[in-house]
């Protein structure tokens, strides 16, 4: 019974930068942690229970950063980076977690920009999942999971194995200080690369073509503030909002 | 050539209909009660496959049942949107079992023979993109309002529902907060530097006849709100005719929430905030100047 957690394995646009033709430049060293993965990690934490907590990740991971936060060790494979296609980098997740002897559960942030990475994951393993998760405890032989969609509170109990993905309800609260992080480093990190897993080295999946959208930009009223919002509302008048 | 499919769970996801192959034939999965069912036998089904949950079972857990029925007519394109969990399930499901390339935001795609191209925003919607990847395809879309005529004709043909090791032990709906129905909302966030500052902003929604709501950690770290208040992608999900945004970025976890809006307008003293790019109208400047102004003008009428 070993609980893992997958991180940074999703892409924030936060980390994107956009040029004015439309194209796009991802970080290629290092990806930031995505909005929720903290969440992912406290929630993992509590699942383990004090027993091994397993962090797996791809090539622009950070371990160090899973490592001040519970993992008891990391494995990551080097050469693989995330894409746009979610299935495509759930498989490589799914054949790390294959390589944890006696995964059962794996928890990982409930990405918004990568909506199909958490079912994916599940997919590509053949373990049901439950999605959209607040938190998560063990109990019994199972686990319970609690989401909130819109004023609907649910309680879930799941059987073994499951994917559970979880979304942050808020920043992070208390990250590790300095000393945790340098302690953080000497955790064991295992990297392997695609081929030790059986897994065909294909580069991610990225567009043909990118532009910017071709939507209207907002149009701002500013200046004195009685002009502005003298013009803001005769605007929402024709609108027929007012 | 395989089938094309849509996965509804939702009651909006028959709006990603549109988004798929014209002329193109579509089969429907539904995972849901019977109205959810005959709201997917509209024009442009071929035909609905049902599967109607075990009482204290969520959607999703059918996940893997739908995907193995879907997966037996070797699809081509599979659509959904990414609304409801169980949606985002099944096609997970279904990438894995057929190798099939997942892609999120999609608004279009196009039979380009043996490959198929498909466009839809990347990076958070600031930018279009385009691929262009081999057959079969799983989409997950941006749900569109338009939804085909009801087609009386259409086959509604059940699926047995199996066990689950996934189950709904409780459920607790939240007292209304007024905000699904309301017609004009007014959200605020961290430009407020009180608590006390909510008078402001709440007169500005009474003279609106406004309901007020803020942003998650207004709501979660502040606790200036009840968590009922909050807009976002785990808060609540409005579709007001009128959203204001006061002092808010514009996080795109607070925009999932409004991106129903009939017109949205950010006041912001940063002209580069994100809000703005969300919005219909704004105005660049200090909300302690602003607001008061703005409720001002609103009561000469």
């Amino acid at each position: 019974m070993t609980t893992v957690v997958a991180f940074n394995v999703a892409r924030e646009p936060a980390a994107a930068r956009i040029l004015a033709d439309g194209s796009v430049i991802w970080p290629t060293r290092k990806l930031p942690p995505a909005e929720d993965d903290h969440a992912a990690l406290s929630a993992a934490v509590v699942l383990a229970d004090g027993g091994e907590l397993v962090g797996v990740t791809l090539g622009q991971g950070d371990p160090v950063w899973a490592a001040a936060r519970g993992t008891t060790r990391v494995l990551r494979i080097s050469d693989v980076v995330v894409g746009d296609d979610d299935s495509a980098t759930a498989a490589a997740l799914a054949a790390a977690v294959a390589e944890v002897d006696g995964a059962d559960l794996v928890v990982l942030g409930d990405s918004e920009h990568h909506p199909g990475l958490a079912p994916a994951l599940a997919g590509h393993l053949g373990w049901p999942c439950v999605l959209a998760a607040a938190a998560a405890a063990r109990v019994g032989e199972g686990v319970e999971v609690t989401r909130r969609i819109g004023g609907v509170e649910e309680t879930i109990s799941a059987r073994l194995p499951v994917v559970i993905a979880i979304v942050a309800e808020g920043e992070e609260t208390s990250p590790p200080g300095m000393k945790t992080m340098l302690t953080a480093r000497r955790l064991p990190v295992h990297d392997l690369v695609a081929t030790d897993l059986a897994l065909e080295p294909v580069p991610p999946l990225e567009p043909v073509q990118t532009r910017p959208p071709s939507s209207a930009a907002a149009r701002l009223f500013d200046g004195d503030p009685q002009q502005a919002v003298g013009e803001l509302i005769k605007a929402l008048r024709s609108e027929g909002v007012l | 050539m395989g089938e094309d499919w849509l996965v509804v769970t939702d009651s909006q996801d028959v709006g990603a209909l549109s988004r798929l192959l014209p002329d193109a034939p579509v089969t429907a999965m539904v995972i849901g009660d019977r109205a959810l069912a005959e709201s997917a036998a509209v024009a442009g089904v071929a035909v609905v496959h049902w599967i109607e949950p075990d009482e204290g079972v969520p959607a999703e857990a059918y996940a893997g049942a739908a995907a193995a029925s879907i997966l037996a007519s070797s699809p081509r394109l599979v659509a959904a949107t990414a609304l409801g969990p169980a949606s985002r399930a099944v096609l997970g499901a279904l990438a894995a079992g057929c190798g099939a390339t997942l892609l999120s935001g999609v608004t279009a795609v196009r039979d380009a023979g043996d490959r198929v191209e498909v466009t839809g925003g990347a990076a958070g919607g600031d930018v279009v993109a385009t691929y262009a990847v081999p057959w079969p395809l799983c989409a997950l879309v941006v749900p569109s309002d338009d939804v085909p005529a009801p087609d009386p004709s259409v086959l509604v043909a059940p699926l047995a529902a199996t066990d689950s090791p996934v189950r709904v032990t409780a459920r607790r709906v939240s007292q209304p907060s007024g905000l699904a129905d309301a017609a004009r909302v007014v959200g605020v966030g961290r430009g407020l530097r009180s608590k006390a500052d909510l008078d402001l902003v709440r007169g500005l929604a009474d003279r609106l006849g406004a309901e007020l709501a803020c942003s998650m950690p207004l709501a979660d770290d502040l606790g200036w709100l009840p968590r009922d208040r909050f807009l976002g992608r785990s808060g609540q999900q409005i579709s007001p005719r009128l959203y204001l945004a006061v002092g808010l970025s514009g996080a795109p976890q607070h925009l999932q929430g409004v991106r129903g809006a009939k017109v949205i307008v950010g006041i912001n003293s940063d002209p580069g905030a994100g809000i703005f790019r969300a919005s219909d109208y704004g105005i660049v400047g200090d909300l302690y100047e602003i607001v008061p102004a703005l409720t001002e003008a609103l009561a000469r009428g």
